[in-house]
Parts: C-alpha cells; structure tokens; sequence
C-alpha cells in the first residue's frame, strides 16, 4: 500500500512537470517562431505609450532576455523556495508556492488563483450534488424499468441532453430566466456572492450555472449509470443472490448498484477534478470569476504567469483526482486490492 | 475473407439473435458474417437509422452548399444594409427579418443571410469534426496496439504518455495553441491554417480516450485462444498484429469514431465560441452563437446556430449508439 | 403626470432657458454650503437627452451610497498608473489635483479650473516655467497636511514607467530632469530642482524643456495628485490610495470591487468644485455586461462606470420603449473610431489608390457596425472629432447621396493609380473587438465593389500596436494595408487629441499608434500649433493639421463616438461632462 502511494506520487510530480514544460515551451517557444524577439514580447506589457527603451527595460525586468531554460528553471525555482520581486517601492518576498506576478496587473499569481477557487467549487460541488442525485437516480430506475415510457422518456432526454453544448443551454436559460424578464423571477445567474457572505444569495445566484451544468453531466451519468446496472444485473452473481432468496431491494443496491457505481465513481473523480480546474465554458458563458474565467482572461491577455499558474493548478486537481479514485477503488469494489 | 476472421465470426454466431435473425428470413440458414449481422440489426434500429440519415443530409448540405444557398439564399458573407434598422442594428421585420428570400432571418449589423451562414458553417463543423477524429483515430489506434500488444516498457511509455495528456486541462490548454500561432505558418495561412490547426489540436488532443481503449482490447485479444494457436502455427509478429489482432478491433474503432465526431463538433464549436476557431467573416456555427451573446433579444440568431450544433450531434450519437449495439452484440439496450 | 413633477417640468424648462441666455452657462455648479437648496429633491421628469448640456434632476441633498458597476475593471486606481477617462472623471471623489476640469454641463466642463491649487498656473519664461499656490487647510485623510512637496514627490513617482506602465506620459517628455535621475525608488538621492522646485510648502514650480502654453491641461492630470512619500508602497499603493478629496477608500480589491465612504478630514472650506452630496461609493468590477445593462434598467446599478453605453442587446429595448428612452442620454465622446491606410504599403503608397477606399467605403454599413448613430456615433468626415475646440466641419471625400460610396469616384481614383481593375490587400483588426471585426467585413464589402479586394486579419488587442498593426515592418510584411484604430483625446484640443496619432516623429520600431500619417507638412503644422500662443489662432492650426491628414487620406474616419447611456434611478445632479464625455461623477448625487 505506502510503496503503490509513494510510485503513485512520484508519477504525480513527473506528470506534473511534464504539464508544466509543454506549457511553458508554447508561450515561450511558438512566438519565437513567428518571429517574436524578447523585447518584442515585453513590448506588450508596458502600457500605451511605450517607447522602445522602456520596453527594453521591461524585458529586462521580465527577464525574456535570458534563454527559455534559464526562464523556466527561475520559474520552477520560485515555486519551491519562494523568489523576491521589485515592487518599486522596495523589494518584497513572494514566499513559496510563487507562481510569480502578473505581467499586467503585477499583483501575484497563488492568492489571486486562491481567489478565485472558491467560486469554480461552489460551482462544481453544487452542480455535482445535483447531477449524481439526478443522474444515478434516473439512470437506476431506467434500468430498473427498462422499456417503460419512463425509461423511454428518461433516455431520450438523457441523449438530448449530451448533444447540447453547455454555452447554447447557458445563454438559453440566462435569456429566458434572468435577462429577459424584468422581475427576475429566477436566479440572476451572472454574478457571485461569497457563501461566508450570505448562504441564501449564494445559493440563488449559482442556480442557474448550476442547473445549467449539472443538467450536461446527469444526462452522461444517467446513460452510465443505466448501462452499469443493466450490465451488472444481468450478471451471474446476481441471479446467485436473488436464487438464495434475498429481497430485491438488497440485491439491486447491495448487489447490482455497488458494482454499477464502481465505474461511476471512476469518472466522475476524473470530472469533478477536471471542472475544479476551471469550468471554462460555463464560467464564460455565466460570467462567473471561477479558475476558468480567470484562464480565459489570462490567455487573451497573453499574461504568461496567470496562464502557467492555472494550468499547473488545473493538472494539478486532475492527477489527484485520479489517485484519489484509485485508491477509493479499494474500498467500494472489493475484487481490488492494491499492490 | 481470412480464416482468423471466419474464427471469430463463428463464435459471434453462437449468440442466438444470430440464428433467430437468420430464421426470420425466408431462406434457409446460413452463415452470416459479423458485419452482415450487425447491418441487420442496424436496420431494424429506426431511432438509428433516423441519425444516420440526418448525417448523410447534412453531409450532402455541406458539400453542396453553394448549390443550395444559390438557390434558396444569398452568398453568405453578402451583406444586405436594406434588412437592416440602422439605429438598433436589429432586424428591421419582426421574426428576424424571416420570409421566402431569407428562411432564417438574417443576422443583425450586416443582414447577412443567416440560413446560407448555417448551412456553409455545417461545412466548416463537419470537416473539422472529421479529419479531427480521423487523426485522434489513428494515433489512438497504433499506439493503443502497440502498447497492448508489446507491453513492458513501451507500454508503460505510452501509457504514461496518455495520462500526462488525460491530465491536460484541454480547453485551457487547445485555447493557447489557438491563440499564439500566428497568421501565417507552416506554409499556410487564412481559413486552411485554421482549419489544419484545429484539426490537429482537436485530434491530438482526443487520442488518448480512444487509445486506451484499444490498449485494452488489445492486451484481452493478445490472450485469446485463436491468437495462441496463430502463434502455435509460426505466425509472426506483424502478422498477428495486422491478420489477428486488427481485424478484430474494426468494430469498437468504428464504434469510438462515431461516438467522437459529435464530441469534435462540440469541441470546435466551444473553440470558436471563445473566438479561438476559423476567423471571420467565414461562417461557424459556435462564432454565430458567440456573436448572437450580444443580440439575445433578437432569438432567432442564437437559436438556428445553437439548433444546428445540438441536431448534428444528436444525429451522430443516435447513429453511434445503434452501430455499438448493433456491433457488440454484449450490449445490452 | 403628477402635479409635482408638472411643477418641475416647468422649473427645469426655465433652467433651460437660463441656460440658452447665458450661452451654455449653467446655475448649479456653485459651491453649496449645505443649506441652500432648501426644495425637498423631487424626481425630475424623465426626457431624451434630459442630462446633456443641462443638470437633469438638481438637488442639494446629501447622503446615500451610489451604486457603480462596470464590466471590466481601473486600469489601476493609483493616480499615477491610469489612462482610462472614466478612472480620471471617478478619480476626482478621493484625490485632488492642482487644478481640474470644472465639474458642469456641456462645453464649460472643458473650462480648467483650479482645484487643489488657488488659482490656475502663472507662466513665465516663454511658458517654460509654471507656478502654482496651494490652498491652504488641505489635509490628507489621516490629517496631515499637504504640502507642495507631496504634489512635487506625487509627478515623480508617476515618472516611474517600469512601476507605474498605464499613465500618461507628458511630464516623462517635458520636464526638464537631471540626466542621472531615473526614479523616486532607484536614485531617491538625485536632485530634481531643474524640474520641480518647492520654494515654501505652498508653492511648486515645473520647469519644461521647452515652452508649452497650455500646461494647465498637464496640471489637470492625475499624476499632481499629493501623495505622501511615507504612505507609498509602489505598485501596492494601489491597495491603499491616501484621499484628499471628500472620500477615501474602505476597500479597494482589484477585479472585485472598491468602496469608498467619507473622508473626515476634507473641508468643505477648502474645496470650491465638490459639493460631496452622497455618504459614499459602491463601485462592482467584472461585472456580465448584459447583466449591467438591465440591472441599470431595473435600479439595481445606478451607473455604469465605463460610460460607453448599453450593449446592443439593450440598446433596442432602450430605443424600443418610450419610457426608457426618457431615462437615457447620447452623448457625445470626444473619439473617433478610424482606419488608417497604411502608405508603406502598396500600391497605397500612391494618393489616388488611397482616394479609392476614401470613396468606395460604405459610410452607413461602417457607422452600423460601429453599432449605429446612438450607440456608435456619428458619420465621420475627418479625424479630429466635433468636440475638440477648433473642429471645422468639412468633407473632403463625399459618399454618394446616401452616404453609401462613391463606386464612380472610386474607379476614377483606381484609374488615376494606375490600378483601374483594383488590388489585394490586408486589413487588420483587434479580433476580441465585435465592432472593429463588423467594421472590417463592412469594408470588405464596400470595397470589393470596385475590385478592391481586403483580406481580414484579427489579432489579439493586447498584442494589437506591439506586435502587430502598431508594427511597421509588421504591416510591410504582411501586406497590411488598412488597419482599425481609434482614438480618445487626453483632453479636448487639439494637442490632447492629436499630438500622439499624426505625428510622424513618434513613429518607433514597435507600439505605434500612429499607424499611417507620415507627412513632412504635417509635421510642420504641429511645430506651428505648439509655438502659437493664442488660443483661437492655435485651434485653427490643429484644424489645419486636420485637413492636412484628410487630404493625404492616410485614415479613413468612420465614426465620431457617441454612446447611449441610462441614467440610473434616484440619481440627482445628472449630467455629461464633455471634459470625459460622460456623466460628471463629481456631481451626482442620490434622492
């Protein structure tokens, strides 16, 4: 068990750097092939009536004149042991994890990331809460009456719901719900309360982002979830249980829906890391200021800090998710042991 | 057709839907093979065959757009000033300016005729959504074979390999390649460079999902008792790859690449959604609803674009369901 | 209608009158000592319009919170670090430069007046040298006093380009500092008298490099807003701006939101601009701009701090509805939205192919994509905007009857240029600009009716001027030959508007916004208008410079800016400053 966690780990970090390379080899690399010089590329960074020499100086101060690997390694360096920034009046210590300073608003990148995490898991968490209810619960009666009008009914659903993109039922429900009638008689949609703030507000504002989103994943889950248990009920060790007499009830959801879930539990690990990293789409679409606005914003404003340190937190949430789900693995399907 | 084939078709024929389809035909018994079956079952699937033929339809719109928006349109990036109320920039008719010359209205600023634009973005989403899953399809393929079949290190590699892309935030991550390639590279430039680029980040970056299933089959296949006895007899390696082990894994290919072409549409629609996708004024389904954000109160612009994407990919995972269920008759509906 | 409000109808339909007899002067920009409006602030009537060029709604009554929204966010809300007009309007609630732009309707609010200086600058030496007094009883909000060595450390600071990139940068180019003094963090020793003397605590003097008669207008800038060299933190200063005007910041979180309450240590005594009516500011970042837009319909926002109008999705519920077209106002901006036609490229290095565009261009398409005549302005005839003090109104290139282009003048043009079947070229755009991207399809249209076949090419608008468009050797390369720009004026003539933009002297390897206009003549004429001492003979230059541009055809103007804005409810005082070309901050104040 501690040796699979410590290889585990150890794959974790590797994949991380590996993340943390390509990244950064894009935003330093391509722009050289298209021509870019250093001072170039600071010239972007110096406000509206910069003169050559003052974009110099920032390339300088950036530090694009020295070569990428020098660049990179002083990156990675300051997440580790910190690094010292001029703030002009003075320098200042930017202690460990420093995923550096804006290009552009020069304020750091980690609290300003910390920020903004609350918001992308309000949310996911609302949104999953959501979707598992819905999603495995229509998913396990469909199974449960598979061929009837609800299983008709709920599946076909469940398909519409997987063909649409989440910015066009965004923009649909926003129009509909909150812009379009002058009472706001649902959800605004578009604005973000902190939940230490006020709970209430909180919840109402995130209802449409949640909904919205939560109806994306319980389409997908209510399939699996369908699929799951239609698999695992026609299997031979249900027909055992049920033969030795036990009550349906405890044969579907001791029986059928543990093992059902197990796969269930594997992918939505593996989403519910990957939209902590950002929901890129429905935060754009609600206007939400998540990790995902925050990278869109970054990437536009081509702010190379912002758009490392969100990537690295994206992955980031993504490996663990995964080793996570590993490990849960062990406690709910019981054929698994880890070695 | 080759023996290792017939091997395995004549185990699928154990299945009894084998011998009960061939029994509803009026001619006596006979030996059906795999893709037979399947075409059967296939036929029989209307939800299924309904998709596929909208596919086929839009397939035929896209290629023959230009015919068709010669006749019931106008050039798509013609604009039309006189539909136009200068001062709201909306449709100067109420229902978005809808009549017999333009069936979908036409589209705020410039009166562009929205049903032309619909119908030339159907091009644009098909081909990328396309080439795009032809080339995470083939990547995924060959490296998922590799890995299965040889294991050991180059497995590892590669399996590796795939976690590190899986762990990718990918929208994040296919925004900034779109964004910092410039203009002109590669010896292309314009829409083709768009398109060549979408394709290949789009493809590059959906391989690992089909790659791990194939890993997978492959590592089953690589045990099987007909693998075994090709073995037994001299076979090598490349023959058992290409005579044993591919033919078999023609099925979940083309099952996977149907259920990915919807999944592409989607993914350059967001693309070009945030205003990463092909550059204006070529006509996209995704930068139409982008646009349409700022004119909400004139529906109609969000809706035809957003109704486009949603039919196309409804259409793809209808017919992609029905093939799986139709060619993995373990699948149960 | 209640009689109340029929009763105010009236009362402000005489202001109206007032207004017209003085010529543009207006009644409600007396300092008030609290007490003098004694009416209880009725709601005024609602008219189209009702806030320009008059005070819609006057009221002497204090107290309540506005309610700012804005869908971006300050540039910074350091006085040395901002370059956008709203955040210089905003800026004058919590700090006081020497003097600034009169807080009143229509074009008296261009009228400089003093503010944390007595009066306005003395000059001497050939207008190389400006002195001013400051008031005495100015304190900070922790309540020291401000001294003029504050004032003189404030300009230095915002020298700092390294720290503080987004202002301004005229002082940079004319005071006249010491060779070794590079800023007030990295040579805090260096002696910077040569620039700015502080004879005695109330009086400093700049020293230029060369005269300059309207210095006044650089006295206006945020950067002579006191600072206290104690209190300063650089970048982070940001965090805690030190307020001499009536309010100072309770928080200030950039991307989020800022507050400001009350300042106990301003005086009234002081202060003859500020009547301070509301008990503080509520200012929300980031907000959906859809959203804004309708929640400052509904009352939930009273202003939309940007100033530059509703989206167009409002717009037509605006424009649609009778009742709240009463609510909104259309001022005008002083900018103009152009495209310059880049002579680098050819064959536009010759005069009659760059005609060709001037007449072919389709004036109503491009001012529709502009987003129409409320939203995006009027239809342009030259660059310098109507305004800027000295505007003539002339046409150089007339568009046909309907403004649609001139197809027959334009082939004339391309046969003159010896190119009668058309050409190929490029245009770029900032591809996150709707309206720019609007503008260069409407072009492409317009063009291609004479053969004049334009290419788009978006590119990112953080990247737009230093890497791209604002690149000559970039445009070479590329085959750019038209390129979307636009351009705001510092403050309203023509020095601020087009001292940076047709210069061709200010043309740098790299981050021009001067994208086009390379005439020796117009050269000239700027050397001519700088030198010219009175004010009408130098508005006259700046015209000429004017007609010079348009003669060459080095851009190709397309709109003078003008937006559509909704005044929010309960608010009192409402009204545009031309100064910003929106509503004055300053005065508003709550029911």
């Amino acid at each position: 068990m501690v040796t699979y966690l410590i290889r585990r780990l150890i794959g974790a970090v590797v994949m991380l750097a590996v993340v943390s390379m390509v990244t950064f080899s894009i935003f330093f690399v391509v722009p050289r092939w298209a021509g870019a010089t250093p001072v170039d590329m600071a010239t972007r960074y110096v406000g509206r009536t910069a003169s050559a020499e003052m974009a110099q100086v920032a390339a300088q101060r950036l530090g694009f004149l020295d070569p990428v690997i020098v660049q990179y390694g002083r990156w990675v360096k300051a997440i580790f042991v910190g690094a010292d920034y001029d703030y002009g009046a003075g320098v200042e210590h930017c202690s460990a994890p420093c995923f550096g300073y804006s290009f552009l608003s020069r304020l750091p990148v980690w609290p300003d990331m910390l920020d903004r995490l609350p918001v992308t898991a309000s949310l996911a968490i609302g949104a999953a809460v959501i979707w598992l209810i819905a999603g495995v619960a229509t998913g396990v009666l469909s199974a449960l009456k598979r061929g009837s009008f609800f299983d008709r009914a709920a599946m076909s659903v469940a398909l519409a719901g997987v063909s649409l993109p989440i910015f066009f039922t965004g923009l649909v429900s926003l129009v509909v719900f909150s812009y379009g009638n002058p009472f706001r008689v649902t959800a605004p949609g578009s604005t973000y309360t902190p939940f230490e703030q006020n709970p209430a507000t909180w919840a109402y504002n995130l209802l449409l982002p949640w909904i919205t989103l939560a109806f994306l994943y319980a389409a997908g889950y209510a399939r699996l979830t369908r699929a799951g248990m239609l698999e695992t009920m026609g299997e031979d060790y249900i027909r055992t249980a049920r033969a030795k007499g036990l009550p349906e009830r405890s044969v579907v959801v001791r029986h059928g829906l543990r093992a059902a879930l197990t796969p269930i539990i594997t992918i939505f690990g593996l989403d519910f890391g990957l939209l902590l990293g950002g929901a890129v789409l429905t935060e754009s679409t609600f206007s939400l200021p998540g990790i995902g606005k925050y990278a869109i914003d970054a990437i536009i404003a081509n702010d190379l800090p912002k758009v490392m340190g969100v990537t690295m937190l994206a992955a980031f949430f993504v490996v663990f998710a995964s080793l996570i789900v590993d490990l849960l693995y062990a406690v709910v399907d019981p054929r698994v042991r880890l070695s | 057709m080759t023996a290792p084939l017939d091997v395995s078709g004549t185990e699928l024929q154990a299945a009894p839907e084998a011998v009960v389809e061939g029994a509803g035909g009026a001619k006596a018994i006979q030996g059906r093979s795999l893709g037979q079956i399947a075409w059967m079952r296939l036929k029989r699937d209307k939800v299924a065959m309904a998709g596929a033929i909208f596919v086929i339809f839009l397939i035929l719109v896209a290629i023959f757009a230009p015919v068709i928006t010669g006749l019931l349109g106008h050039p798509p990036n013609e604009f039309h000033q006189d539909m136009i109320n200068p001062e709201t920039m909306g449709p100067k008719a109420s229902w978005g300016g809808i009549n017999k010359d333009f069936l979908f209205g036409v589209e705020p600023v410039n009166g562009r005729d929205l049903f032309s634009r619909v119908v030339y973005g159907a091009r644009i989403s098909l081909l990328i959504a396309f080439f795009a899953t032809m080339l995470s399809v083939v990547i995924g393929t060959v490296l998922g074979v590799v890995a299965g079949y040889f294991g050991g290190w180059t497995d590892m590699i590669i399996s590796r390999a795939m976690d590190v892309f899986l762990a990718f935030p990918l929208l994040v991550f296919a925004i900034a390649l779109a964004g910092v390639i410039p203009d002109k590279a590669f010896g292309l430039e314009g829409d083709t460079l768009r398109i060549v680029l979408l394709v290949f980040i789009i493809g590059f970056f959906s391989w690992p999902y089909i790659g791990r299933i194939i890993r997978g089959q492959t590592l089953s296949l690589r045990e099987r008792e007909f693998v075994d006895a090709a073995r037994s007899l001299g076979a090598r390696g490349p023959y058992i790859l290409f005579r044993e082990i591919l033919p078999n894994l023609v099925a979940p290919i083309l099952i996977y690449s149907t259920l990915l072409i919807p999944t592409n549409v989607l993914f350059e629609a967001a693309l070009s959604f945030l205003g990463v996708g092909i550059r204006p004024p070529t006509a996209t389904w995704g930068g139409m609803l982008s646009d349409a954000v700022h004119f909400y109160t004139v529906p109609h612009f969000m809706f035809f674009p957003g109704m486009a994407i949603f039919l196309t990919v409804l259409a793809f995972n209808l017919f992609g369901d029905g093939l799986r269920d139709a060619l993995d008759p373990r699948s149960s509906r | 209608m209640t009689r109340r409000s029929l009763v105010v109808a009236t009362l402000s339909g005489a202001l109206l009158l007032g207004v017209a007899a003085c010529g543009g002067g207006s009644t409600s920009t007396s300092p008030s000592g609290g007490s003098t409006g004694e009416a209880a602030a009725p709601a005024a009537a609602d008219a189209f319009n009702a806030g320009i060029g008059k005070v819609f709604n006057p009221s002497d009554k204090k107290g309540g919170v506005i309610k700012f929204a804005i869908s971006d966010d300050f540039d910074s809300v350091d006085p040395a670090d901002t370059y956008y007009g709203f955040a210089w309007d905003f800026l004058r609630v919590y700090g006081r430069s020497l003097v600034t732009y009169k807080p009143a309707p229509g074009q008296e609010g261009n009228q400089v007046v003093p503010d944390l200086a007595e009066s306005l600058g003395q000059a001497s030496d050939d207008n190389k040298t400006w002195t001013y007094k400051l008031r005495t009883g100015v304190k900070f909000e922790d309540g020291t006093p401000v001294k003029s060595a504050d004032v003189k450390y404030a300009v230095l600071r915002s020298l700092d380009k390294k720290t503080f990139p987004n202002g301004p940068t005229y002082f940079n180019d004319w005071l006249d500092l010491p060779k070794d003094f590079v800023s007030v963090y990295k040579t805090p020793d260096v002696k910077t008298d040569s620039a700015i003397e502080t004879p005695d605590d109330q009086t400093i003097v700049f020293h230029l490099k060369k005269g300059y008669a309207g210095f006044d207008n650089f006295a206006a800038l945020p950067g002579t807003i006191p600072v206290p060299q104690a209190k300063d933190t650089g970048v982070k200063y940001r965090e805690h701006v030190v307020a001499t005007g009536p309010y100072m910041f309770k928080s200030a979180e950039a991307g989020k939101g800022y507050s400001l309450v009350r300042n106990p240590n301003w005086d009234q005594a002081t202060d003859q601009i500020r009547k301070a009516l509301p008990d503080g500011y509520e200012i929300e970042a980031k907000a959906n701009a859809d959203d804004l837009d309708n929640r400052l319909i509904s009352g939930d926002v009273q202003v939309d701090l940007a100033g530059t109008g509703v989206q167009p999705a409002a717009l037509s519920r605006v424009l649609g509805d009778p009742a709240l077209k009463a609510r909104s106002d259309n001022p005008t901006a002083a900018r103009t939205w152009y495209w310059s036609i880049i002579g680098d490229v050819k064959p536009l290095d010759n005069l009659d192919c760059r005609k060709a565009i001037q007449f072919a261009a389709d004036k109503v398409a491009l001012q529709t994509a502009y987003n129409g005549p409320f939203a995006g302005g009027d239809i342009a005839t030259s660059l310098m905007p109507p305004s800027i003090a000295g505007h003539q109104d002339f046409n150089l290139y007339p568009a046909g009857a309907d403004n649609h282009g001139d197809v027959a003048k334009a082939k004339e043009a391309l046969t003159a240029c010896g190119q009668p079947n058309g050409f190929a070229i490029n245009a770029a755009y900032r591809a996150d600009r709707p309206k720019e991207k609007q503008a260069g399809e409407a072009l492409q249209q317009a063009l291609a009716r004479v053969g004049i076949k334009l290419t788009l090419k978006g590119y990112p608008a953080g990247d737009y001027f230093a890497l791209y468009a604002g690149k000559p050797s970039f445009n070479k390369e590329n085959n750019i030959g038209l390129a979307a720009n636009g351009w705001g004026a510092d403050w309203n003539d023509g020095f601020g508007f087009l001292s940076q933009i047709v210069d061709s002297r200010t043309i740098r390897e790299a981050g021009n916004y001067n994208m086009s206009v390379k005439d020796p003549a117009v050269d000239a004429l700027i050397d001519k208008a700088m030198t010219t001492a009175d004010a009408t003979a130098r508005n006259g230059v700046w015209a000429e410079v004017d007609k010079k541009v348009m003669e060459d055809s080095y851009v190709l103007p397309a709109v003078w800016a003008k937006a559509l804005t909704v005044r929010g409810k309960g608010l009192t005082n409402v009204f545009v400053n031309d100064a910003y070309g929106l509503y004055d901050y300053l005065a508003l104040g709550v029911q």
